[in-house]
């Protein structure tokens, strides 16, 4: 399973999408795939700082609640409305209409302890073992 | 690892399950799979064409001789004895305060009677049942995981199995809760009307070694109905909405079937039994924690365990909890609260994550379907 190319992509299966000094956040297919049918997802607000690998959310699914973890720190400045009515968006499209949250990057330079695209398949292949 | 996966049990349609993309998971001992396709699909799929579920995780034990009403009777809480030849009855057995050992279902044939109980409390049941058992007149043989039982769930289940080469007169007039000894492509089998998903439907008891035969063939007659297979997940989905109980949650050795909101299946006036007069202490107090659905306002699903509160008090817990799609998406569930807090149309607050969402009490089931 190819992982799009230009993300960027942390361990506990979110992705980055850097525009600038903007960065896009989701989750994966994969980690979508391992929820199963998501039917809530809680956002931190805009304004809210977030600090990168920190608890900042949770995903629920029919079955479970996750905690979900930022790959980057920043400023939030935007949430995706669209989740609100459909979380199951995120199920649809995990890469593109299922993104969840935009964030003003403080230290770009943290994308260096994120993933490349091949080195996640290799964390997820590992994962099916 | 603390559970190693050799320790779980396969049933006889484990292969089918991979074949069919089946996530499987730990379920009463066995490797069981939550879902295939996903629990909403396969929710929408029972609800309106129909679901394969394979149930063979479940404890089978036959019984035989003429004291079995007599000697069932004295452990259970419903009344055996009044049972017909091929009928079908929900049932519970209780430990002497009044707790549930377990919810079961009875089937009677003509000369022997199944009794399936649920996956987690088979050795506890098979134990029990030997325990209780000093008659010469009652013969138990534990079938579990030699038997298999597969489900056909759904509004087009009744076309689906008529599809199969069978010998009963007609599929359609079986009544509910009623079963039939019957040779399924020419395989013996007991076929029964019952479920646990609120739909009509179908239960197949066959031999393991006939599984295979019997799942391939609804999948292949089942095609142009749309059937599919169908996995725990959807299952405690599609119970949950039916008012169902699922042993564990709104039912257990702590928990009596009054408590648990199976009053209806308590019996007094039948012959003495194990539990009855825990239980007619328990009527005559009216004062126990009991079982009550309720609605929660908002998106934010609740889970096993949350506090409830009414009015700033703490006056119980979430028992089972599923976002519901037969409700309007809603987001549903149990709780075990006081007997003040269980009133129809109380206004309850779930703490989900230190935040109090405001829920309210309704009556069971939340869906019903027309019939």
């Amino acid at each position: 399973m190819a992982q799009p190319e230009g993300l960027l992509f942390s361990k506990e299966h979110e992705w980055l999408k850097v525009d600038g000094d903007v960065g896009t956040v989701g989750i994966t297919d994969y980690a979508q795939n391992s929820l199963g049918d998501i039917v809530y997802v809680e956002l931190p607000r805009v304004g809210h700082q977030i600090e990168q690998f920190g608890s900042i959310g949770v995903v629920e699914s029919v079955k479970a609640v996750s905690d979900l973890f930022t790959p980057i720190s920043g400023e939030v400045i935007e949430v995706n409305p669209a989740l609100g009515p459909d979380s199951g968006l995120v199920n649809r499209d995990a890469f593109g209409a299922g993104w969840l949250y935009k964030v003003r990057l403080k230290a770009p330079s943290e994308t260096g302890a994120l993933l490349s695209p091949s080195q996640y398949d290799a964390l997820i292949a590992e994962a099916a073992h | 690892m603390s559970v190693s996966s050799q320790t779980l049990r396969r049933t006889a349609l484990y292969e089918e399950h991979l074949a069919l993309g089946g996530r499987l998971v730990p379920f009463g001992g066995f490797e069981m799979p939550v879902q295939y396709a996903g629990i909403l699909k396969e929710h929408d799929a029972v609800r309106h064409r129909a679901g394969l579920f394979d149930l063979s995780h479940m404890a089978q034990f036959e019984l035989f001789g003429d004291g079995v009403a007599e000697w069932a009777d004295s452990l259970t809480t419903n009344a055996v004895g009044t049972m017909k030849p091929h009928q079908a009855r929900y049932n519970l057995f209780c430990n002497e305060r009044g707790g549930t050992r377990d919810d079961v279902l009875f089937y009677r044939l003509e000369n022997r009677w199944l009794l399936v109980c649920n996956a987690s409390n088979a050795a506890k049941m098979w134990a029990h049942l030997n325990t209780r058992n000093d008659r010469r007149d009652v013969i138990l043989s534990d079938k579990h995981g030699l038997a298999a039982l597969i489900a056909v769930q759904g509004p087009a289940a009744a076309e689906i199995v008529d599809e199969l080469d069978h010998n009963i007169r007609s599929i359609g007039d079986m009544k509910y809760y009623f079963c039939e000894e019957a040779r399924l492509e020419g395989t013996p089998a007991v076929l029964a009307r019952t479920g646990y998903t609120g739909e009509d439907g179908f239960e197949i008891f066959v031999d393991g070694r006939d599984a295979r035969k019997i799942w391939r063939k609804l999948l292949e007659v089942g095609r142009p109905f749309e059937l599919e297979p169908a996995g725990l997940g959807a299952r405690d989905m599609l119970r949950l909405e039916a008012g169902m109980p699922l042993y564990g949650f709104e039912l257990s050795e702590d928990l009596s079937p009054l408590a648990g909101g199976q009053g209806w299946a308590v019996k007094m006036s039948k012959p003495a039994f194990v539990g009855e007069k825990a239980l007619a202490a328990q009527l005559a107090a009216d004062d126990y924690r009991r079982i009550a659905g309720f609605v929660l306002e908002g998106r934010v699903p609740a889970r096993t365990g949350y506090p409830v509160f009414s009015g700033g008090e703490l006056v119980g817990e979430v028992r089972s909890a599923s976002f519901s799609p037969s409700c309007g998406n809603r987001n549903i569930g149990t709780v075990l609260v006081t007997k003040a807090a269980a009133a129809v149309g109380t206004a309850l607050e779930v703490e989900i994550r230190g935040t109090h969402h405001p829920a309210q009490v309704v009556p069971l089931p939340f869906y019903k379907r027309d019939r």
